[in-house]
């Protein structure tokens, strides 16, 4: 048990039905609500689940900070045995929300498809061990089954991650399995039909290259949620620290945080660049052309950690984030610099002494 | 004091705009059958409540009641077909009961509100807005709903329980009044005497009622909810004395056609709500019995109007949508799907998970387009009166008339006069004319004023037509008086408008008008569209029109303040990308000319707010830039002469690298072109510069300088011959042939060989020009 123990710590990363088992059990203990078939606890502890609160003496962490009615949105999806995609820009945490939601429900977000430009159908529906297809022909024993189709016959939850990178055709695959809730495996002549319970949480990006458009068909079988950028400066800054802390933490940085000052600096720059208008909304900006979202937020401020750990004195300066910040607004070409300088020399130069620095260093960086 | 309950009059009470309270409220009058139904409302608009029941009357119709004098106060009583007292007086006509408004006469409330609000002028409003809204939300959170209006439709309106609603009501605006009311007291004693006042007159008027012969258990009153619990008790009612001594200001009322569109864009507890026609749809579904179908009938709507925009949508969606509505009702515990569920079933199932792709019909079938009538001669508005009193304050009576004259106005301050009112009349008069304007009010008709550039001379059409009676009472959709109708017009064209010369032209449109918040608010839009923009010419053309208005602002007492952080901005981001725009053809060329032009010229005017630095480094960048248009950045290098930026050698050095034999004859000609554009008399006067050109033709081929010939011939044939003869007697210095001489060749007539010559010229072949 303890060498087991061992070895899950030594794991990069959980899953979250093993990180949050004690959380899980506690809501299961708690619950009243009726429970829906398949399901693990009723549609409100899976909410309390994913934005926190208590049940019974046990304080559930919160998971997904930001817009609550989304997640209830997603609940009431999955309770009328839609599928649910998940659709946002790099960085809003879809997957980890479908993780969470699966492991929540289900009790295991282990039944993954993740999708690649190779994905092939038989990733989607099934496959057969050919060793034993050749020897025996196809019987129930050589099956070797998908995700989906575990999930399917557990009355479970897959995920489908990064559906748009798969191509059209292996999207397509996905259509009749959602209208009609089997999968028909003519060389047994048998069909896998689903149990109660069963549903699929796919994710997708929307601003990404290498992406295929999904099938106006595949569309209609999903529940469409749109996960937005957080929605104000509060809620970013809370996920923007949280996430530092714990990545700083796990990957032992010896750099000091950076203080709440460059925290607010960073995000209020991302914020006005990502949202084009200044934070009072007086004024508008324009955005680069690339993404900046709240994770890149977070991985600048990490580098610049470990940049600050590595090379200088631990603590982080203006011209580490100045730096970061170049490296993550500038990204295509000329634009972007146009862009970055406007947004310098219109908003930041007049923002004050506090500003004076970053602006100077940030200036130098993008001449 | 004991009160027997024989003696209790019947009180309901409701939230002003709520089908669930006028079914309930409907459910109860049937229940009662009172002789007389008093509702919460004007007591002098009573005479109003027959017009409102009237056949001939659609609603939403609304009272309006305004003061007859300056300022003009007014104040609204909105109905709908759903609002509780509407359905109460029609069941009163209905059933032959009296009905009557109870509330304190318009005349007091509006001398009241005046004083309120100089009173209250120092304790900002905002904290308590603030307060209040968060006693909402702290409801709406216990209960578990993501606002307010949620809690409120799903507690309140959806609960079908017989006499539910009534108690409910009750027990919850008592509440809130315990747990409020003292606070009230202490920190805003003017709007809780305001409170009192008009419940105690309240209960005066229940009196009477009771006094005229009603029994008081057939007696029902019908008022806002806050006010029920303090209605029940009779015994501090108002005496004649005090109702005698309530301050009063001269009022008159009328009902006015009002919209769903005005409704939902009023704000706060009970005045309007956010959706009429959705609660219009749910008080037809509660009156055919059919609640049930409301988010049936709901979601197909919001369905049809997807795909009537050209969107395809299946029933299989619409299908979806009610079951996610109701799976999210159920996750409140809730009976059906309140409008937020709906709204969010429609943008995950209809709209793919984008608000936009549904936000217009989501709106349209919220909202509405439902526009009030009334039977003819029952409206008298308060903007015809308001009309009416400017036209004489400015003594402009005699021009009512359907005969047409014309006026010329002078803008400029008349110092002759004694009073400030009298030295502005004309200024006055042009700010009113240009609000006619605005609105659409066919009375004045703007005339080109016959002086080019006199900003203080106008002249305009006057002329008095039917049609302009009708387009003001038009207008007072838009507000009470002319100056509110303008600011809400112009803040609609705002909310529409797509591009930078619509932008600029109507900050000029609000100076005009003298509203000064309204410019202010142009010019965040205006700010907001040329963010997007990297064409200087636009952005040059919107900058000169802001300095324009800065420029005269003066003459029409303007503070155009505000506007010079926005004119600084457009000019920085003119000169950013005025490299990037130089890199055109020769036809977009002539646009950029006068874009530079502008900006130039604001960098003059305005040098003492604007990067004028910036402005030159971007003038000497173009201008040694060999990969944009010649044209263009010879017009710079012309520029920089004449403000003294580069110096007459820097100049000949340019010329003479410009105009090297290696270059082709079209780049260097095409940037002789631009140069010569400007200032002619400060090229005439640097010999150096002749003496390079010089050199320069000399130096080509006969077969460049043919081509060079045709475009240098274009860059001089916009000079006047004086200048002409000038270069000649110029070049003739240089070739050793005396002034005169050199003249009389150039202005001579042409010899028969020359004529030839320049015909051969004409059949020039360009070959890859």
């Amino acid at each position: 048990m303890s060498t087991n123990q061992e070895q899950l710590q030594d794991m990069m990363r959980l899953p979250a039905e093993v990180l949050y088992s004690h959380e899980l059990e506690a809501l299961r203990k708690a619950d009243k609500g009726k429970i829906p078939a398949g399901w693990q606890m009723s549609p409100r502890s899976v909410l309390t689940f994913i934005i926190g609160g208590k049940a019974g003496k046990t304080v559930i962490t919160p998971k997904y900070i930001g817009n609550t009615r989304l997640i209830e949105m997603a609940i009431a999806t999955l309770v009328t045995d839609r599928a649910l995609l998940l659709i946002g820009e790099p960085g809003t945490a879809k997957s980890w929300l479908s993780e969470n939601l699966a492991a929540a429900i289900y009790g295991n977000s282990g039944l993954v498809v993740q999708g690649t430009a190779g994905t092939s159908e038989e990733q989607v529906r099934y496959s057969w061990n050919y060793a034993m297809l050749l020897a025996n022909g196809p019987t129930p024993e050589a099956l070797v089954k998908s995700p989906i189709m575990r999930a399917m016959e557990d009355g479970g939850i897959a995920r489908f991650e990064e559906i748009s990178r798969c191509a059209s055709e292996v999207q397509d695959a996905l259509i009749s399995i959602l209208s009609e809730k089997t999968i028909s495996v003519p060389e047994l002549g048998k069909e896998s039909s689903a149990r109660k319970g069963f549903s699929i949480i796919a994710t997708a990006n929307t601003r990404d290259r290498g992406v295929n458009e999904m099938s106006a068909a595949l569309k209609r079988r999903f529940n469409i949620i749109v996960l937005p950028a957080p929605s104000d400066l509060e809620t970013e800054l809370e996920i923007v620290k949280k996430r530092v802390g714990e990545i700083a933490a796990s990957y032992e940085l010896e750099a000091s945080l950076p203080a709440d000052e460059a925290l607010l600096k960073v995000v209020t720059i991302f914020r006005e660049l990502r949202s084009g208008m200044t934070l009072d909304k007086k004024e508008k900006l324009k955005s680069p052309a690339g993404v900046i979202s709240t994770a890149e937020a977070i991985s600048l401020l990490t580098n610049s950690m470990a940049l600050a750990a590595s090379f200088g004195s631990g603590e982080l300066t203006d011209s580490d984030l100045a730096a970061g910040l170049q490296g993550a607004i500038v990204k295509d070409d000329d634009k972007d610099k146009l862009v970055w300088k406007e947004y310098l020399d219109n908003v930041m130069k007049k923002r004050g002494a506090q500003w004076r620095e970053l602006y100077q260093a940030c200036k130098e960086m993008n001449e | 004091m004991n009160v027997n309950a024989e003696d209790q009059v019947f009180i309901f009470g409701v939230r002003h705009l709520s089908p669930g309270g006028a079914k309930h409220l409907l459910e109860y009058l049937n229940e009662v059958q009172p002789t007389a139904v008093l509702i919460e409302g004007p007591s002098d608009a009573t005479g109003e409540i027959q017009h409102l029941t009237h056949a001939a009357t659609t609603l939403p119709a609304a009272i309006l009641a305004f003061t007859e004098e300056l300022p003009v106060r007014t104040v609204l009583w909105p109905f709908a077909v759903y609002s509780p007292e509407f359905q109460a007086m029609k069941w009163a006509k209905e059933h032959g009961a009296a009905a009557a408004f109870i509330d304190l006469p318009s005349s007091v409330t509006l001398a009241l509100q005046d004083a309120l609000r100089s009173k209250e002028k120092e304790p900002s409003a905002i904290p308590e807005g603030e307060e209040r809204r968060s006693i909402y939300s702290r409801i709406a959170e216990l209960a578990g709903e993501s606002d307010y209006d949620m809690y409120w439709e799903r507690s309140f309106e959806q609960n079908a329980n017989p006499g539910a609603y009534r108690e409910a009501i009750l027990a919850f605006s008592a509440e809130m009044r315990t747990l409020g009311e003292a606070k009230e007291q202490r920190e805003r004693p003017a709007e809780h005497a305001y409170n009192t006042l008009r419940e105690s007159y309240m209960r005066r008027q229940i009196q009477k009622t009771i006094a005229a012969g009603h029994h008081p258990q057939r007696i029902v009153v019908v008022c806002g909810a806050y006010h029920a619990a303090a209605l029940a008790d009779l015994t501090e009612a108002m005496s004649d004395e005090e109702a005698a001594g309530l301050p009063s200001r001269s009022t008159k009322h009328t009902l006015m056609p009002y919209s769903y569109y005005k409704l939902s864009t009023m704000s706060g507890y009970g005045a309007g709500n956010d959706a009429p026609h959705y609660f219009q749809m749910m008080w037809e579904a509660m009156e055919s019995g059919v609640l049930e179908q409301l988010p049936h009938r709901y979601l197909a709507s919001v369905a049809r109007l997807v795909r009537s925009g050209g969107t395809h949508r299946s029933t299989a969606e619409v299908i979806e949508a009610v079951r996610m509505a109701e799976s999210l009702a159920a996750l409140h515990d809730g009976s059906a799907p309140t409008l937020r569920d709906l709204h969010d079933a429609a943008q995950t199932l209809l709209g793919h998970g984008e608000l936009s792709a549904v936000a217009e019909a989501l709106a349209r079938v919220d909202v509405g387009t439902a526009i009030g009538s009334l039977a003819e001669g029952v409206s008298q508005t308060p903007i015809q009166d308001d009309l009416n009193r400017q036209l004489k304050r400015l003594k402009l009576e005699k021009y009512k008339t359907t005969v047409a004259s014309t006026l010329t106005l002078d803008l400029r301050e008349n110092r002759r006069v004694a009073s400030a009112e009298a030295a502005f009349l004309d200024l006055n008069r042009s700010i009113l004319f240009h609000r006619l304007l605005l609105l659409g009010i066919s009375f004045v008709k703007s005339q080109p004023s016959g002086q080019e550039g006199a900003t203080w001379a106008e002249n305009w059409l006057i002329q008095w037509s039917p049609e302009a009676e009708i387009q003001v009472v038009e207008a007072t959709l838009l507000g009470e008086t002319i100056e509110v109708a303008c600011a809400y017009m112009l803040r609609e064209k705002l909310l529409t408008c797509r591009s930078i010369e619509e932008a600029s032209a109507l900050i000029h449109v609000a100076c005009c008008c003298g509203m000064t918040s309204q410019m202010e608010e142009g010019s965040r839009v205006l700010q907001k569209l040329a963010a997007d923009s990297r064409d200087v010419v636009k952005i040059a053309a919107a900058a000169r029109e802001l300095s324009m208005i800065i420029g005269y602002g003066d003459i029409r007492k303007v503070d155009t303040e505000p506007l010079i952080p926005l004119l600084v901005q457009l000019f920085h981001r003119g000169s950013l990308y005025l490299l990037d725009g130089s890199g055109c053809n020769d036809e977009a060329a002539g646009g950029m000319i006068t874009a530079i032009n502008e900006l130039n010229r604001i960098s003059q005017d305005h040098s003492e707010i604007i990067d004028d630095q910036l402005w030159v480094q971007e003038l000497l960048n173009l201008s040694e830039r060999d990969d944009r248009n010649p044209k263009l950045s010879g017009f710079a290098c012309a520029i920089l002469m004449e403000r003294g930026a580069i110096t007459a050698e820097q100049c000949a050095a340019e010329v003479s690298r410009r105009l090297s034999p290696g270059i082709t004859a079209d780049l260097g000609a095409g940037w002789f072109e631009g140069l010569s554009m400007r200032n002619r008399y400060s090229l005439l006067s640097r010999t150096s510069l002749w003496e390079q050109l010089n050199h320069y033709i000399n130096s080509l081929q006969d077969d460049e300088f043919k081509r060079a010939l045709v475009f240098l011939r274009r860059a001089f044939s916009s000079f006047s011959s004086r200048e002409k003869t000038m270069i000649g007697e110029l070049l003739g210095e240089l070739w050793g042939v005396s002034g005169e001489q050199a003249a009389e060749i150039i202005t001579g007539e042409l010899m028969e060989e020359e004529i030839k010559m320049l015909d051969d010229l004409n059949d020039f072949d360009f070959e890859d020009l």
